[in-house]
């Protein structure tokens, strides 16, 4: 008897296992998934994992069927394509890489596994909007959906010029479903925009929402038409990065008097991405200032450098939190040989100057000598001084030097010749201060010479001489006839 | 754009076979030195390019020995003078010679100079060693460690392996993930910001040539380790020590090997 009911019981136990409803399907999403997915989304889905402590933002719970990127009606689970996607293109500006390595049927067992954390949130299949053609922008649509953003209140949260720091967004209320802080979308960075950066992903987040945070869905509220006029306006928004090597600084006749001097924006720049700074402790592993644009211009006497970067909230130090601030390094000696100071902060036999500016005192710089992170000095000169402007979720750091300060221990900017320069910037909204902060490589700054006279005048000769000879040696030869 | 240059030898060896058929032998120098041309700048689709010095010294040398060649028989180089001949002197060739000898010759001279003369300005490139010579011995937070002939201890724990590669992986994306990438691929989400870009661990250039003792001792010095001549490359490589244990950096190696389906070097 007893044997006859162990056989049942086994038969059963096997027929469960063969009839399980993932199939053999999951065993291989599921390795992939514990491979690849689960050292920042949990083995268990959960999102408690390895990497929790060191993401923002943080990887997404796949337990309570909540997703932020879908393609279907608010309330609706996502498609498989939408999962898909997300796992192909990954999401920009956070720590989730668009994953190529697999193939679709690898994707497609890893999706399976996915939603087998919310069985219940994927009982319907959600049916996805339909997207039609985006309109062409015009100067018009731009005014219309600029208005739209406006009267909808985007403003609220993403501010007027959509870096994502309209006043509600610093509400303490401002989290997301987990309980988590979240932050609203820049727009005008389009490289961090999770949920894509082209016209047809803004025109989806708006329509749809994204779940568990306060973007709610705009599908019933705004019609079709001026959805996708607000999304060609936040389109218009994004500006592209200019990346490069080296910042050539034009001479002007005068540098503009105020750092919001409309005169700036057509300053030639370039984009330093930033890093955290991971080498020393405090280490900074979720840096929020991603990008410092930098420009330049220079006068027979002046030297000027602007540092621009977006910052949701500034700090002044005033709230409890440390002040914003950002610095310029400079190597003390400045040589053509190839060997710099260590790139943030210098060395003992190779310091630097650091030009220092903290929201907390807004009109000074603070000139300083580091020979390695723990090794600084205040300098007591005053060549440097700094004009700021903060406008819109904008920072503005003019800083300005005499081209030549007589001061012999100073560092020389001679037309034509390039100076090593790196940045590192520091948001007070996120508690970085000290050392713990954004950081850049080097990269070089060169104050480009007027262009010599023999430009203008050598090739124009070179070709009349070649022309005269062509014409004398026609000539001679045509006599010879 | 490397595709263009196969099709610019093949109008070379055209004008070649024409002009030795129509007894040109102008028109075939111009044609080989095309041919030659097309073929060494197509080498670029099979291996490295060669650097443009290289290119113009080949060239110079093909047209010298061309010439040569064309020149050393009176009656030959005579018909190869003939169509610069025709083109300079004939009466019926006069829109050609305004085109090109009175239009063409000069502005094609005077971009040259302009080329030359005009100021070009370009950083300092800044050239480094990727694999230093390993040194033979550090010191791990005040502990000798030979570093020549070092064997990761922990392969030889076959019983606990998976332990070690689930330590190691752990390790990984709280340590390195930032900047060497969740997919070992070095790019990292923070990467773009730093120069030299973080390494990858897939691939075949990297970890695969080495043996693990080397990337221990990159792992536990990082920058402030690389031995003068290679260093310090503005590195922003922490030294591991700092954070990590000696078995834990063992660890995060199992893990990059394993993952990555490389096998160190013995």
């Amino acid at each position: 008897m007893k044997r006859i009911l162990l056989t049942i019981l086994l038969t059963v136990v096997l027929c469960s296992a063969w009839y399980s409803p993932a199939g053999a399907d999951d065993s291989q999403g599921k390795k992939l998934y514990n491979g690849w997915c689960a050292q920042c989304h949990g083995y268990d889905g959960d999102a408690k994992s390895y990497t929790d402590k060191f993401s923002v933002p943080k990887p997404r719970d796949f337990t309570m069927g909540t997703y932020k990127f879908r393609s279907t009606p608010s309330g609706d689970p996502p498609t498989d394509a939408d999962i898909t996607k997300v796992v192909r293109d990954g999401n920009p500006g956070t720590s989730m890489p668009p994953w190529d390595r697999f193939t679709d049927d690898e994707v497609k067992a890893i999706v399976a596994h996915v939603k087998t954390f919310a069985p219940d949130a994927f009982k319907d299949a959600g049916k996805p909007i339909t997207i039609g053609t985006p309109p062409k922008a015009s100067a018009d649509l731009i005014a219309k959906g600029k208005e739209l953003f406006n009267k909808a209140k985007c403003v609220e949260c993403h501010g007027t010029a959509g870096r994502g720091n309209g006043e509600k967004g610093w509400q303490d209320n401002f989290k997301n479903d987990w309980g988590d802080s979240i932050m609203p979308a820049d727009y005008t960075h389009p490289w961090e925009l999770r949920n894509g950066s082209a016209v047809e992903d803004i025109y989806r987040t708006i329509s749809v929402g994204l779940s568990g945070t306060p973007m709610t869905s705009y599908m019933d509220s705004l019609k079709d038409e001026d959805r996708w006029a607000l999304a060609v306006f936040i389109k218009s928004l994004q500006q592209q990065r200019k990346l490069g090597v080296a910042l050539k600084v034009k001479k002007a006749a005068s540098i503009p008097a105020k750092a919001d001097d409309p005169a700036w924006d057509s300053v030639e720049f370039m984009d330093l991405p930033m890093g955290g700074q991971l080498m020393f402790e405090p280490r900074d592993f979720t840096p929020l200032i991603t990008n410092v644009r930098v420009r330049g211009l220079y006068t027979d006497k002046e030297l000027a450098f602007m540092v621009e970067w977006s910052d949701k909230k500034p700090n002044n130090g005033s709230d409890g939190k440390p002040a914003d601030s950002i610095w310029i390094q400079f190597p003390v000696k400045v040589t053509e040989a190839v060997e710099k100071p260590y790139f943030f902060m210098g060395d003992k036999k190779h310091p630097v100057f650091l030009w220092n500016w903290k929201a907390s005192a807004a009109g000074d710089v603070v000139e300083q000598i580091a020979k390695g992170n723990e090794n600084v000095e205040d300098l007591p000169k005053k060549d440097v001084t700094v004009i700021t402007s903060y406008n819109d979720g904008l920072y503005r750091v003019v800083y300005k030097r005499a081209l030549k300060t007589g001061g012999k221990d100073d560092f020389e900017v001679i037309p034509g010749k390039f100076v090593p320069f790196s940045i590192a910037a520091f948001d007070g909204q996120n508690g970085e201060s000290g050392i713990k902060g954004a950081v850049s490589a080097w990269y070089y700054l060169m104050l480009e010479p007027s262009t010599p006279l023999k430009v203008y005048v050598l090739p124009p000769l070179v070709a009349l001489f070649v022309l005269v000879g062509g014409v004398s040696l026609s000539r001679s030869l045509k006599s010879k006839k | 754009m490397l595709k263009i240059y196969p099709i610019i030898a093949a109008i070379g060896l055209l004008i070649t076979v024409v002009s030795v058929f129509k007894k040109s032998p102008f028109f075939n120098f111009l044609g080989l030195l095309t041919l030659i041309y097309g073929l060494l700048k197509s080498a670029g689709l099979f291996m490295p390019p060669f650097p443009g010095q290289v290119i113009t010294m080949y060239m110079a040398m093909s047209v010298f020995s061309l010439f040569i060649y064309f020149s050393i028989q009176e009656k030959t180089f005579e018909a190869f003078l003939e169509p610069m001949r025709a083109v300079l002197a004939d009466d019926n060739k006069l829109i050609l010679r305004i085109l090109i000898v009175f239009i063409a010759i000069p502005v094609f001279a005077g971009y040259i100079t302009y080329e030359k003369v005009k100021p070009n300005y370009e950083p300092p490139v800044s050239a480094r060693i990727v694999h230093p010579e390993p040194v033979s011995s550090i010191e791990f937070r005040g502990k000798p460690i030979t570093i020549i002939g070092l064997e990761n201890p922990l392969r030889k724990d076959t019983a606990n392996f998976e332990k070690n590669f689930e330590a190691g992986k752990k390790i990984y994306y709280q340590n390195c993930f930032y900047c060497h990438g969740d997919d070992l691929d070095g790019r990292g989400h923070l990467s773009q910001g730093y120069n030299p870009v973080p390494l990858p661990f897939r691939g075949t250039d990297t970890i695969a040539q080495l043996p693990e003792s080397f990337v221990f001792w990159r792992v536990a010095k990082g920058w402030r380790g690389l031995p003068s001549g290679s260093g310090p490359w503005n590195s922003s490589m922490p030294s591991f020590e700092d954070f990590l244990t000696e078995d834990e950096i063992w660890q995060v190696i199992i893990f990059i090997y394993e993952a990555t389906g490389n096998k160190p070097r013995s």
